[in-house]
Formats: C-alpha cells, structure tokens, sequence
C-alpha cells in the first residue's frame, strides 16, 4: 500500500509549481557556481604556481647560501587551491591555510594575507554543498510543511484514510516521496554541474569524484530526510497549513542562519580560551628566566668564529628556549583546535551545519585537511631535522653545536636543493574521511529518525477532521 | 474609506498567527543579533584599548626620532553592533612608516585569539532585518488578493462603489499599518539593549543615524510588499502566489548576494598578493644595494664599536656611547637613507596601489550585482550609514596615509635626517673622540685606543678584553642616561567624523535605487490590480 502513496505523493510534487521552481533555482545556482568554479579555480592555480616558484627560489637562495641558512630559515607551507573544491569549499579561504616550519620545529599556522580580498563581505561560494544545505533543506520544507495539514484543510486527509491505509504507511510514503521528490532536483543540477566540469577540463572523471559525488547526493538525501522529517513535524503539529509554513520557516532560520551564525559567539562564551596576549608574555617570561639562568657569556656574537665556546652555550639557550615557546604554543594550539571542534560540535545540532562539515569531511578539505597538514607537517620536520642533523655530523669543520635559530655552530656548507627533502601533501584516505565525518553523519541519521519518530506519534493521535 | 479598509486589514492581520509568530521571532532574534554583537563590540573596544595604551607607552618611550613610528588604532564603529559590515573581518590598526605607505589595517581582527573563528559567520541587526522584513512583507501580502479572491469576499467589495485603486491603497495602508510596529519594536528593542547594556553610549548623532536606518528598513519592506502585491495579484491562487513569493524571497535574499561576490571573485580577479610582496621585496633590496654602495663612500671612524647599539626596522637606529667619528658616520649615513627610504616608498606605492584597486574594483563589481537584490541594497545603504562599508575603510586609510605625509613633512621641517638627534640624544658636546672614550672606560690603564688595541690582541677571550672597558662608567653610554623624547609639537592622528550626509552622498544612487523599485513594483502591482480576475 506503501507504494501506491508513494506513487502518488511523488507524482503529485513532481507535477507541482514548487518542484518547477525548486528545479530552476537549484539549476540556476549549480550552473553559475560550475561556471565560476571553472573560472576562478584556473588563475587560483597560477597564482599558487607563482608563489610556489617565488619559494622554490627563496629556498635555492637558503642552500646555496649554506645548509645551517636553510635549516634555520622559517617557510611556509601554503596549502594547493583543492580541484574538488566544487563539490565543498570548506571556507578553507579564511580557515588557517599557511603552516610555518624550519627543520627545528613547525612554528604555528596563519591564513595567508591576500586569501580573501579584505574589502569583500565573507560569504559562502557556490559550491554544491553550499547550494545544498541551503536549498534543499529549503526545498524539502517546502514539500512537506502542508503534506498533514494541507490535505486536513483540503478533506483528502480523511478520505485517503477512510482507505485501508495506516496513519504510519501514509506518513512514511509522504516521507520518502519529498525525499526522493528533493533528490529529483539535485540529481539533475549536478548532472549539468558536472557536464560544465567535465567539458570545461575542470574536473577530471574518475572513481575518486564518482566516490565523492556518491557521498555528497547521499549527504544531501540525510539532510532532505532530516528537513523533511522537520517538516512533517511541523505539518502535525498545526491544524492550518499557514500555521505549519511558519513553523517550517522558523526551523529553517534557526537552523539555517541563527544556529551556524552563533558560532563565533559561542566559541567565545562557552570554550573560551586564553588571549593570544598572555600567551605571549608567558613566552617571553619562559625566555626571560632562561635568559637569567644561562651562564654568563651566552649571549656573545663572533660568527666568524663557529668554534667560540660561548656558542656551545648559546647553541644550548636557544635549544631550551625553543623547547620552552614550543610547549606553551603547543598548548595553545590545542587549546584552539578543541575550542572549534566543541563549537562545531554544538552547532551540529543544526542538521544543516552538520551536512556542511559532513561535506568537508567527503572533500577531504577545511578542517580535516588542516589538521592532517598538521600533523604531517610535524613528521616532515622530523625528517627534514634528520638529514640536516647528519649533513652537519658529517662536516669536520662544523662544531656540530646545534642552534636551533642562529648560524653560527653547524655546518657551512652549500647543500643541493634536490637533496633537501621536500613536503608533499598526501590527500585524505576514505578511512580518514569516514573517520571525520562519522559523528555528522550520525547526527543527521539520528535527527531524520527521531524526529520523523515524533512526527508519527503526533499524526497517531492527529484529528483529521 | 481608505482608512477604513486599511483599519479592517490590519485589524485581521493583527489576529493572524502569521503576526504572532512573526512578532515573537522578531522579540528572538533581534535581541540574540544585538546581544551577539555587542559581545564582539565590546571585545574589539577592549583590544583597541589595550593596542592604543601599548602604542602611547612606545610612542612616550622613545629617545630617538628613528624610533618615531606612530601606531593608529582604529576603534570599532558603535554602529556597528547594528551593521558590522566588514568590521570584523578587518585589522584594527595602522603603522605609519617611512618606508612603506600604509596598505590595509593590520592587527587584530575579529576572530581575536583563534584564527580557525574566522570561518564562523555572524549575522547582524542589518542581516536579520533583512531576512525578516522581508518575509514578513511577503507573508502578509503574498494573500492579499489571492485570499479574497478564493473567499469570494473581493467579488463582494467590488460589486460596492468601491474603486479598485481606493481598495488596493487601503490594503497596503493597511499592510504597511501592520508592519509597522514590527519595525518600531526591532529598533525600539535594539535601542533599548543599547542603553541598558551600562558601557557603552550613543552620540546624538549615532541615534539620528539608527533612526535613518529605520525609515530606510520602511522603504526596504515596501519594496516587498509591493512585490508580494504584484505576485498575488498575478496568481490564480494563494498556493501558487505563496510558493513563488517563497523562492522570491530566497532567491533576493540568500542567492544573489552570494551570487554577487561569487561571480566577483571568478570574473574580477585580484591581483596575487604574494607577487606584491616579492616586487615590494626587490624594491627594498634594490634600495638596500643602492645604499650599500653610497655607503662605502662615507669616511671610516676612528673606532667602529658601539657602547650600546640597537637597530631595527623601518630606519630605527639607536646608538650611545660612540666615538665622535662613529656618531658622525651615522649621521652621514641617515642623511642618506631616510630621503631614499621615502623616496622607495613613493615608488613601491604604484604597485601597492594597483593591488589596492584590485582589490576595490573586484567589491564594488560584488556591491554592484548585489543591487539585483533589494536586499542587496538595504545591506550596502545600510553599511554605509552605519560607517562599516568598503567606502568607510578606504577612506580611513587615506586618511591615515594623508597623515603619514604630515608626519614625514613635521619630521622634514626638522631637518631631523640630518641632525644627531635621529638616532641618539647625546649632545655633541658630549662626543669624545677614540682615545679619550678608551681612557675615560678603562679608567686612565689606557692612554690610547692603539694602546688598547695592543694589549687586546694577546688577549683571546672576548670577555676579559670588553671588562678593562667597563672599568668606569662614562655618562651617556645608555639609554637610561637620557629623558624620553619631548614630541609636544608632533602631529597626531585625529579620526575624521564622517557626516550623515557625506555618508548618504555615497549611497545616494543605492536609496534611490530602492525608492525606484518601490515605484516599480508598486505601479506593477497597481495595473496588475486593475487588470485582475476577481472572479
């Protein structure tokens, strides 16, 4: 029976004006976001290409200069424009998307001057993700705030169910015909969002966009379900469909604008962490009391002299002051990373600001991505401080007094760029991609399910009269 | 009997659940977007204060004028609790150098401690009036016709010697009657958190341009009722005339002004600011050649060691202590570079103000598309007004660039590049030439610096030969030896109050762009009336 009320539900919203306007609307913006993807992406890529180069430069400039210049020498790792970034943009524009590093240590991150343009309102690009979450859960509203209370008004309610029909078939055959009824207007805009890419020489077809698409359109039916849910919920809960569309309104601006928007202020009330300010003179204490403990001399200069015992002693200050900013930075940081994964973990009771991160996670960009650059970062530091270490074991001329931030007591000598080792990205294994976006994905299954739940046990005791 | 219908309309309206839910989200969400602001206000307020306090210690702290680097801090706009614009995204100071023409603020912005905030959005007041004027505009009038038309109540009015344009201005008097004391409440509530919140303090002027604000919102929800009129008045019925006015209001809404900065951002690309960075580079090392090279030229002193020496960015030299001959080649030397330094500065300007167009032409190409949108319109007149838009920064940072010229001329008039006094407060009547300083450290054990030298050279460690140097203190070989810098007579920054007319100047073309379009969509709606169905 289930079938014939699906039938007929789908049928009924694919012949409606919503489903025709929902289906221009989310063309409209799935073709002007492909077309300015294609654009953009392009001189994105120049632009890193340059820079790259200017660094490449800079970094043959350290080795010929000598090897202890290049290892002591901070660099920045800046992240590559994602070529999946259609699919989720993951704001990784103003996310930190700069580390900076030397052999010694990796020093802290930043977001990289010119990502943004200063003078331009932030605002979210026209991903698929971005078209998304906020027109599919528009959309699914739309198709189900009067499925219950609609039909009520207009009599059908109590004729289909003077049929053998149970109140939970006909509430699951609404539920799963808006659903499908969603997905009928997505499916066709990233259709013609990946023609555009293909075509274009943007996007190059293979299992791994087949993999993300899949995962994105089965993201975008968690959220049409979890909205759609919403909607019912609110149909029930009103005898009048005008009564129901505010109600379905006032979820969507919650859950669309008030919750994620709240995010900045929520960080700061309920995780708030120290100021950068006290950070900073805890540091410089830590330095004033190394300074003050040091042995006297430890601070005399003769570079022309790597052999000068006053730099064994400086070499070994230096280590300890690295060591002591590294672990208070260290903390901070974690302090940073906890704070905004809490937050975004309380603004996932947004089910449209979990499919977001979902889609982060499916893109293996923005946070996840960062986090994985920071981790390996600090195992390529490792490596690049070993094959300085042993250059510099192997120079009889070096004293081999290893100073973290000087050169002064390690080895002189030239080294070939080609030798140094290089950091190369690795993109994110499906396991890690799951991994990250597994309690989003939970949270979306448990929001359709309970509040589709809620919306049953109402429309049982529902008067349809 | 305009009035009449107008009183009947807004009686019903006033009844529906459409006005109580709308009434109470209004009661939720303009004191949660004022709250939420103010937070951010009162923060940014704070770390000005400190930034400002930090800025006047270093700045009473200097003894040499190559230390004079003037920091502007720039408050948050109170305004912006209403409208934050592109407060929060933007630095909160300025350093004014001889070397570099101030580019962009610098400094803290917004997502404060933690970078990763700065993926967070806010909304504002401007950001949730917008969203909710006007889809209470539209929810009161996408029915209007619409409703009684299904009722069969419009059929009855017309049968009266009622005319269609009487009924059409008593619905939207009666509309607008309606949104009114929505509006009145939103500004009134925000005005009201304004003042109980204790610290902070409008000017008059500040409430007069709240008060702007609220007759534009008036205008803002015009444009929308007239446009909700204008659909109902083309539908058959209020399903069809709700589901357009619905993707309408999502569509101005939500999409164009992403729409907008999207397309901006593709098809007016801005300059690569890495490429800046690396011209302005070669510029400095160039000058830095050049200097190197007209250096050499300079006369040699009698002995290079330097008591205390500290240097730094942007010219900053301070040296105590020194041979007359040492401090003579400073002299010469500052003499040299600080007019070249400005000079490079006035070259590197043409680079840096290429990107800075680049940047402006891409916003304003945003700002440009955004005006498809009323809401694009109410935004950016809505910005202006509130002092956070694009115009309002630029024309602070001219500001402080006009400033810095003020400062280099007060720093020119003083002939101060050529003077001692740029990088060390030792009168020259204190100077001593090589072998008095080294008589006078080592307490008369050396007549001579050649003396010295000798002994010094079978001497290996670098300790014992600097303490027969300390044997006795010579006055002035140390910053503490000198009072801080007397600068009275320096020009200081003073933030220009910009006027609520120079502010609506700007912006003149964007309201008169909403006023038309409530003509527009008002004579649509009118004709489209005049020509509807009311059977």
């Amino acid at each position: 029976m289930w079938k014939t009320v699906f039938r007929r539900e789908v049928q009924h919203n694919i012949y409606s004006l919503r489903f025709a306007l929902s289906l221009a609307l989310v063309l409209a913006v799935f073709v002007a976001g492909s077309l300015s993807f294609v654009r953009h992406h392009a001189a994105d890529l120049d632009k890193y290409r340059e820079s790259r180069e200017l660094a490449a430069k800079a970094i043959e400039r350290a080795a010929q200069s000598n090897a202890t210049v290049l290892a002591v020498g901070k660099r920045a790792y800046d992240f590559r424009p994602r070529d999946n970034a259609f699919l989720a943009d993951a704001k990784e524009k103003y996310l930190p998307n700069s580390i900076t590093f030397s052999a010694w240590n990796v020093f802290g991150f930043a977001n990289k001057s010119g990502s943004a343009n200063p003078y331009l309102a932030r605002y979210d690009e026209l991903s698929w993700a971005f078209a998304i979450a906020l027109l599919v859960s528009f959309v699914a509203l739309i198709f189900t705030f009067d499925a219950v209370s609609g039909e009520r008004e207009n009599k059908t309610l109590a004729l289909s169910l003077a049929n053998p029909v149970s109140r939970g078939t006909l509430l699951f055959g609404k539920f799963a015909s808006a659903v499908v009824s969603v997905l009928a207007i997505v499916v066709p805009a990233v259709l013609v969002s990946l023609i555009i890419l293909t075509v274009s020489g943007t996007a190059s077809w293979g299992w791994t966009l087949a993999g993300e698409t899949a995962a994105i359109l089965a993201a975008a039916a968690l959220l049409a379900a979890a909205m759609c849910a919403f909607g019912l919920l609110c149909s029930v809960l009103a005898r009048r469909s005008n009564v129901s569309l505010l109600l379905a309104l006032t979820v969507w601006l919650l859950f669309a604008i008030v919750i994620p928007n709240s995010s900045g202020f929520l960080a700061g009330n309920v995780y708030p962490i120290e100021p950068a300010e006290t950070v900073g003179k805890r540091v410089r204490q830590a330095f004033d009391d190394l300074n003050k403990a040091a042995p006297p001399g430890s601070w005399m200069m003769h570079s022309g002299n790597p052999f000068l015992p006053q730099h064994e002693l400086r070499a070994d200050l230096q280590r300890k002051r690295l060591a002591a900013e590294k672990a208070i930075r260290d903390d901070y940081y974690r302090a940073m990373f906890r704070q905004f994964e809490r937050t975004r973990r309380l603004t996932a009771l947004s089910p449209i600001a979990a499919f977001e991160y979902l889609a982060e996670s499916i893109v293996g960009g923005g946070y996840p991505r960062f986090r994985r650059n920071w981790d390996d970062l600090h195992v390529y530091q490792g490596q690049f401080q070993s094959f300085f270490t042993a250059l510099d074991s192997r120079d009889p001329k070096s004293p081999h007094w290893i100073n973290p931030s000087e050169d002064v007591s390690t080895t002189r000598e030239k080294v070939s760029p080609d030798l140094v080792p290089k950091f190369a990205e690795r993109a994110m294994s499906s396991a890690d991609r799951l991994s990250a976006g597994l309690p989003y994905l939970a949270v979306l299954g448990a929001a359709a399910a309970l509040v589709f739940f809620l919306a049953f046990l109402l429309f049982v005791r529902y008067d349809v009269r | 009997m305009v009035l009449h219908i107008a009183r009947k309309e807004f009686l019903n309206n006033l009844l529906t659940s459409r006005f109580l839910i709308g009434f109470l989200l209004c009661l939720f969400l303009i004191p949660f977007s004022i709250l939420i602001n103010i937070d951010g206000y009162r923060d940014q307020l704070g770390q000005a204060k400190l930034d400002r306090d930090a800025a006047e210690k270093t700045m009473a702290e200097v003894r040499v004028y190559s230390g004079l680097r003037p920091v502007i801090v720039l408050p948050p706009e109170p305004l912006g609790i209403f409208g934050k614009g592109l407060s929060a995204q933007l630095g909160n100071q300025v350093k004014v150098r001889l070397g570099l023409k101030p580019l962009l603020a610098e400094g803290k912005t917004a997502a404060r401690d933690n970078p990763f905030l700065a993926s967070f959005f806010s909304v504002d007041f401007v950001d949730i009036a917008a969203i909710i004027f006007s889809l209470l505009a539209l929810l009161f009038s996408y029915d209007a016709l619409t409703r009684e038309k299904e009722d069969g109540t419009l059929r009855l009015q017309m049968a009266n010697s009622l005319g269609r344009s009487l009924l059409l201005a008593g619905k939207i008097t009666g509309i607008l009657l309606t949104l009114l004391p929505v509006v009145i409440l939103s500004f009134l509530l925000g005005g009201i958190i304004v003042l109980f919140s204790g610290d902070l303090a409008f000017s008059s002027a500040e409430w007069g341009r709240l008060l702007l604000l609220a007759l534009i919102s008036l205008a803002y929800i015009a444009v929308f009722v007239f446009l909700g009129l204008f659909v109902s008045s083309r539908s058959r019925n209020s399903v069809t005339s709700l589901v357009v006015c619905l993707f309408l209001w999502v569509g101005l809404v939500f999409l164009v002004p992403n729409l907008a900065s999207t397309f901006a951002e593709s098809f007016v690309p801005i300059q690569s600011r890495d490429n800046l960075d690396a011209v302005l580079k070669d510029m400095d090392k160039s000058l830095s050649d050049r200097l190197d090279t007209a250096e050499e030229k300079l006369p040699q002193p009698d002995w290079n060691t330097n008591w205390y020496m500290n240097s730094g960015e942007d010219g900053y030299l301070e040296a105590y202590g020194c041979t007359a001959s040492l401090f003579e080649r400073y002299r010469l030397g500052t003499a040299l570079s600080e007019p070249m330094r400005l000079d490079n500065a006035d070259r590197k300007w043409r680079p840096q103000k290429t990107y800075l167009d680049s940047l402006s032409r891409q916003a304003r190409a945003a700002e440009k598309m955004a005006l498809l949108s009323p809401a694009g319109i109410f935004r950016a007149v809505a910005m202006a007004v509130c002092g956070t838009d694009r115009r309002a920064q630029e024309k602070r940072l001219d500001d402080i660039r006009r400033y810095r010229e003020t400062f280099v001329s007060w720093l020119r008039g003083k002939n101060i590049f050529e003077k001692y006094e740029y990088f060390t407060p030792t009168p020259p009547a204190q100077f001593k030439n090589a072998d008095a300083l080294v008589a006078a450290r080592s307490a008369g054990r050396f007549k001579s610096l050649a003396e010295y030298e000798k002994w010094a050279a079978s001497i290996t460690d670098f300790r014992e030969q600097w303490k027969v140097l300390q044997a006795a203190k010579v006055p002035g070989d140390k910053p503490d030896d000198f009072p801080y810098l007397a600068i009275g007579d320096m020009p200081r920054f003073q933030a220009r109050p910009v006027p609520a007319a120079e502010l609506l100047a700007g912006s003149a073309f964007r309201l008169g762009l909403l006023l038309f379009e409530c003509a527009l969509f008002f004579a649509l709606a009118y004709v489209a009336f005049i020509r509807y169905d009311v059977r």
